[in-house]
């Protein structure tokens, strides 16, 4: 039987130290969240802050107190278990390292104190200390270290004790640009070496997508979308979680379907501009209908010739490397593009677009929802 | 509206120099951005300017006027910081007229009103000009921190890392409404980042500083496509540039460049061939467009195995391990790679960039990305 972590009707709410009046009225923290995670896997929850993704993981280290719902670790109920026999590895945003001990000693302390024999703490801190690339730093004091370092040292630490679940919250966060880069590539890498199931608490959706096998999106203590980066990217289940992933954001822009003769349908824009409506639709919208458009700025393609999905004047231009964007002011949004090959564009020119269709989104002004054509 | 020239400025804080021998001339009406690392001395170097701090030596003219000696309040410059500093209990209206009921710039309610009116347009601020801070969103406090500055209709405009606490996604949308209102700002601007999306954007040009010496000062794809150091180079593009080392040899009456992995060699192009000179050893600076990559062996190819694999939306990070060295580089989002899967590179001679390797300077590219045309 794979041990895989299973979180079954979990609820969390707040102590709010016996004032009853404002027990009433405390949200959940968490809500009746259901999430498996295969045992082996990498799985990230991400949403902003106050979603509950570090209630969540601190429930599942055993640090903070159930509300209500439980924890499987394969057939084992472990809601109730000390967080020293849950057999998790936890390593924080702030890395608690001890500062006056050596990288050495920060990694052998918890099997210390757990009474392992001293060959084995060599041996084992050895081992992890070449899997975290710190070997050199072994007798280095943690104070002296960088940033990027000490991550490494923590991750160490909570994986020294071997794991059956890592736990990360915000690891890189604390990082600057280049290190992060770095990290992340290295924690893709460790993940594929020791195969340990790993949970990443993060409000980063870039470092959720690249890092990944599966994404929990929440948002005040509800679960929004669980898959892998793909689904979430190129099938979000509603307009959060499509306007929370991706980097430059998705295009939303709320419109109106009208009758057009060139394009059967339309969309209309809040500036009156019209976006033809994709065959695929028809069976779902009605004249008059408003919906919010999501259509992320690489599915819109830049086209010469007859066949064009909309047409547009050029408010902004930027140059940003590999990549290119082009701006249309819309009222008070922009719509955005990105491509990335040669072309500029100046302010003022008209230019045609072409809109990937399986890539357009529509959903409920109101509640956010998808809709989906049939 | 003011031509800014520093000639020879140097600046020292104990034993450390924080500006060495800095000449930089910043046209009337120019937005020139000022990009660095930390501790680089671009806010020094913005300080002198508006006179909150002197040079130990060297002149700052505004047009014909030495301004070493004027003071701050009579330079006529307007300072945006990270922190806008916003009178909380006044009303926007208040906050942006603020300058103007100060005893130097005392103006008319009538004057004023009208002031305030064209500087909240140019900013998108009409319709909040009631509200209070508080009632505010980040953006918008950040644009009325800029109103504030522009309401005096000042000689020189420095902004300080004005968006650089916000995060990512409201980063990017600032920085887009930032370039649409440059088009309606009347006056020299210097725009201090450390964000090179932010400094490609905007910069009509941008100088690149390192420990108080200026590197560079060029045009956004003269940044980006002839980089005068190997360190400006690293500087901009999200994957950072590869530098592979090269030799450079004579064959047959033409120059080939022969790296250290076997089998990856090839003619110098034409043109480059011309500006190499007798450097012996150079650093071929190679950026997505100049790697190759292919899943079987081929000519020119070198084999190397995937270290990670990072997703990232719209397209994939991969990182490959040829030989020890890590090779960074974007592909198509649909190309799957896992983890330890064998991969054949190889390079694209017309888009690498050629860096001495002892002084690590800009030796020659060749001629199509030279960023004057295409």
């Amino acid at each position: 039987m794979a041990e895989n972590l299973v979180l079954k009707n979990l609820y969390k709410k707040y102590d709010t130290n016996g004032k009853k009046k404002q027990a009433k009225e405390q949200p959940w923290a968490v809500h009746d969240l259901n999430l498996e995670m295969e045992q082996g896997t990498f799985v990230s929850i991400l949403g902003p802050s106050g979603c509950g993704k570090s209630t969540t993981l601190r429930m599942i280290a055993g640090l903070e107190s159930i509300t209500q719902g439980s924890i499987f670790m394969g057939e084992q109920d472990i809601s109730s278990l000390h967080p020293k026999d849950r057999n998790i590895g936890l390593a924080f945003e702030d890395y608690a390292l001890y500062p006056p001990l050596t990288v050495y000693e920060n990694i052998a302390f918890c099997l210390r104190a757990k009474k392992v024999p001293g060959e084995e703490i060599d041996r084992r801190v050895r081992e992890i200390a070449k899997t975290m690339k710190v070997e050199e730093l072994l007798d280095s004091k943690v104070s002296g270290l960088s940033g990027g370092q000490k991550q490494r040292v923590n991750i160490a630490r909570a994986l020294v004790r071997h794991p059956k679940v890592l736990l990360l919250d915000e690891p890189l966060s604390h990082l600057d640009g280049k290190m992060r880069q770095i990290l992340r590539g290295e924690i893709k890498r460790l993940h594929h070496e020791i195969k340990c199931t790993t949970i990443l608490v993060t409000h980063d959706q870039m470092e959720a997508i690249s890092l990944a096998d599966y994404i929990a999106v929440m948002k005040l203590g509800v679960l929004q979308q669980y898959g892998t980066p793909d689904e979430i990217y190129n099938d979000p289940a509603n307009a959060f979680v499509a306007g929370f992933i991706g980097d430059p954001p998705m295009n939303l822009l709320r419109v109106k379907v009208v009758e057009d003769a060139s394009y059967t349908y339309a969309f209309e824009l809040g500036d009156g501009s019209l976006l033809r409506v994709p065959e695929k639709f028809y069976r779902v919208i009605h004249t008059g209908d408003v919906f919010d458009l999501g259509i992320r700025p690489t599915s819109i393609t830049i086209v010469e010739g007859e066949e064009y999905d909309a047409r547009f004047k050029v408010d902004l231009f930027e140059f940003l490397g590999e990549e290119r964007s082009v701006g249309i002011q819309i009222n008070e949004s922009l719509l955005n593009i990105v491509y990335n090959d040669n072309r500029r564009f100046a302010e003022g020119d008209i230019i045609h677009i072409r809109v990937n269709p399986d890539l357009l989104f529509l959903f409920e002004p109101e509640s956010g929802e998808r809709v989906r054509p049939r | 509206m003011a031509k800014i020239t520093l000639e020879h400025i140097t600046k020292t804080f104990g034993k450390k120099t924080a500006l060495k021998d800095v000449s930089l001339c910043v046209e009337d009406g120019e937005f020139l951005v000022l990009f660095g690392p930390a501790g680089a001395g671009k806010t020094t170097l913005l300080n002198m300017i508006a006179g909150i701090d002197d040079p130990d030596s060297g002149n700052i003219w505004f047009d014909d006027t030495p301004m070493n000696f004027v003071e701050p309040s009579n330079r006529d410059v307007a300072m945006v910081f990270e922190n806008y500093a916003l009178y909380p209990q006044m009303p926007v209206y208040d906050n942006i007229a603020s300058p103007l009921r100060s005893r130097k710039h005392r103006t008319d309610e009538a004057g004023i009103r009208k002031e305030v009116e064209r500087v909240a347009a140019i900013t998108g601020m009409s319709e909040y000009l009631e509200r209070r801070p508080s009632q505010l969103s980040n953006g918008q406090r950040q644009r009325v921190a800029l109103c504030r500055a522009l309401v005096r209709n000042p000689n020189v405009f420095l902004l300080d890392e004005p968006i650089a606490h916000l995060d990512a996604k409201l980063r990017n949308a600032m920085r887009k409404e930032l370039k649409l209102m440059q088009k309606n700002l009347d006056c020299t601007s210097i725009y201090v980042t450390h964000d090179f999306t932010e400094a490609m954007s905007l910069g009509d040009r941008i100088a690149v500083i390192r420990d108080g010496e200026i590197l560079q000062v060029g045009t956004n794809e003269e940044v980006y496509y002839r980089p005068a150091w190997e360190f400006v180079a690293r500087l901009f593009g999200e994957c950072e540039i590869n530098m592979i080392p090269a030799r450079i040899e004579k064959r047959n009456g033409r120059l080939w460049a022969v790296t250290r992995w076997e089998g990856v060699e090839f003619p110098v192009p034409v043109d480059v061939e011309r500006s190499l000179g007798d450097v012996a050893e150079v650093d071929l600076g190679c950026r997505t467009p100049a790697l190759a990559f292919s899943r079987e062996p081929a000519a020119g190819y070198v084999r190397g195995s995937v270290y990670s694999v990072e997703p990232l939306g719209n397209k994939t990070e991969l990182i490959v391990d040829v030989q020890g060295d890590l090779i960074r580089f974007i592909i198509p989002v649909d190309t799957k790679f896992g983890i330890d899967e064998t991969v054949y590179i190889g390079l694209n001679p017309e888009h690498i960039i050629f860096f001495d390797q002892k002084t690590e300077a800009f030796l020659a590219c060749h001629g199509e990305e030279t960023g004057t045309e295409v």
